[in-house]
């Protein structure tokens, strides 16, 4: 680890978890798969949780939304920020293809769940 | 943003990590409560049908199997690396989203940290020219920073065991149970405590309250931990002292402790560090006094599982625990012994995986 200067909070650190990563089964595939999966599992839901919270909010101030909410048509604005908020979460849900792109025996300094060099 | 706390539990900072950070909790909970002891159960099975087959040799009297024996076999099973998978993938999501959050409040907490330290400095015993040796800069836990390197450090561990004892320890519920079960003199003269590896302070704390006539003292090698330890210390209205230094050369005087405790420290130092720290123990405890010792298995002539040597290897590879095998595989007892303490068993936990020791300092 390199040093830090006291009292510095340095926004990005950590060896371990960084790095192409640790792959587990002979074809890396199926360790990306699984990742999605965790990632996509979160997220799902980690978004139906906001909604929990939201319906009681406007619950808690009596508004019902769930009409409204089926009748609402986006402005090129609001098209727009889903569009990139949609593809932020694409990225982190499939972000482990591009982690580990190839078949580990082609990957240098790749161990396995034995800690042996591929 | 500060968003409180859950009890004595540090929020996240966004409602989105706080439910993706639960997500893992109870995912971890699935993985380690339910999908080991299948993958253990397996094992064990395939491994005894390869001992009867002559596949595998049978471990000699007092023996453990061969652990390449174990691995292989245990690796036929497709869900051991799905496993594996799993629980590596957890333990980096949850670390790497913990650090993200409370990175979002980085300047709100070093001010509370120094704010604690204004109040209450002749508390909190930082050498500022003491230097981390770099065996204690491992990222124990594949935390990031360690417990050493990340000034936020102390919160982000704080919150990332949470997450480790699947919401159990929310309020301390463990640290309580080891404190209440740390073994008296046998005279219950209890002036001085001291709480060896505290991390956070969490058992140091609860020490404080079953013992609070005596001064308490939490101590660490990482500077993130102390002070973090001392300002949760000062908000929770505990009177506790917190000091930065190595376990094998704490710098208390002789015979300065009535008693002390440590919880799953010793294997997570190399083996030299271990009997130098019990060595230290022996000096800053008084004749009489007590040592109680929670940790990790240990003298393994077989007793310990299959499985359990399966996942403490497992363990030791990819949640960066670079020196529990030789622990595992280590006299601990006898070393204890060996400087001069008596050895007796321990109070149960209700942790059965981990041991716990009474060392004694003769009068």
């Amino acid at each position: 680890m390199d040093s830090k200067a006291p009292g510095e909070v340095p926004a990005d650190i950590g060896e371990e978890i960084g790095g192409p990563g640790r792959a587990y089964f002979d074809d890396v595939v199926i360790d990306n798969i699984l990742d999605a999966l965790l990632e996509l599992s979160a997220a799902v839901w980690t978004y139906h949780d906001r909604v929990n919270v939201l319906e009681s909010v406007l619950a808690q101030q009596g508004i019902e939304v769930s009409d409204a909410i089926e009748a609402h048509l986006p402005d090129e604005a609001e098209i727009a920020r889903r569009a990139q908020e949609r593809s932020a979460l694409v990225d982190r849900v499939f972000g482990s293809f591009l982690r580990r792109p190839t078949p580990r025996m082609n990957l240098a300094g790749q161990t396995n769940a034995n800690g042996d060099e591929a | 943003m500060n968003r409180g706390s859950i009890g004595i539990t540090p929020r996240p900072t966004r409602l989105a990590d706080e439910s993706y950070l639960e997500f893992i909790t109870s995912f971890r909970r699935l993985a380690i409560q339910e999908m080991f002891p299948k993958v253990a159960e397996h094992g064990e099975a395939a491994l005894a049908q390869a001992i009867e087959a002559g596949e595998v040799e049978p471990p000699a009297e007092g023996k453990s199997l061969d652990l390449a024996q174990i691995q292989r076999v245990f690796a036929r099973n497709p869900v051991t690396p799905t496993f594996q998978r799993f629980v590596r993938t957890q333990q980096e999501m949850m670390w790497r989203r913990t650090r993200e959050s409370f990175f979002q409040d980085a300047d709100g907490l070093m001010a509370a940290m120094a704010h604690a330290e204004e109040q209450h400095p002749e508390r909190i015993h930082i050498d500022p020219d003491f230097v981390e040796p770099e065996y204690t800069r491992c990222e124990i836990h594949c935390q990031p920073g360690g417990y050493t390197d990340d000034p936020i450090g102390g919160i982000v561990y704080h919150y990332g065991t949470k997450v480790f004892y699947e919401g159990f320890n929310d309020q301390d519920e463990l640290h309580i149970e080891l404190a209440q079960k740390a073994t008296k003199p046998a005279d219950r003269q209890i002036e001085r405590v001291l709480d060896i590896g505290c991390s956070v302070g969490q058992a140091t704390t609860v020490l404080k309250d079953l013992y609070p006539q005596a001064e308490v003292w939490g101590l660490d090698v990482g500077k993130p931990m102390v002070r973090y330890a001392h300002a949760r210390a000062v908000d929770l209205g505990k009177e506790v002292h917190f000091k930065q230094a190595l376990a094998e050369d704490t710098g208390y005087p002789d015979a300065n402790f009535d008693m002390v405790l440590s919880y799953i420290l010793f294997h997570e130092v190399p083996v030299a560090k271990m009997k130098d720290i019990i060595a230290e123990t022996y000096r800053v405890l008084r004749p009489g006094g007590v040592f109680s010792i929670y940790e990790f298995p240990s003298n393994d002539k077989g007793q310990v599982s299959a499985s359990n040597q399966f996942l403490i290897d497992y363990d030791s590879r990819n949640n960066c625990e670079p020196y529990s095998p030789a622990f595992v595989a280590a006299d601990f007892r006898g070393i204890i012994e060996q400087a001069g303490f008596i050895v007796e068993d321990g109070p149960l936990l209700t942790n059965p995986f981990l041991q716990s020791i009474i060392a004694r300092k003769p009068q």
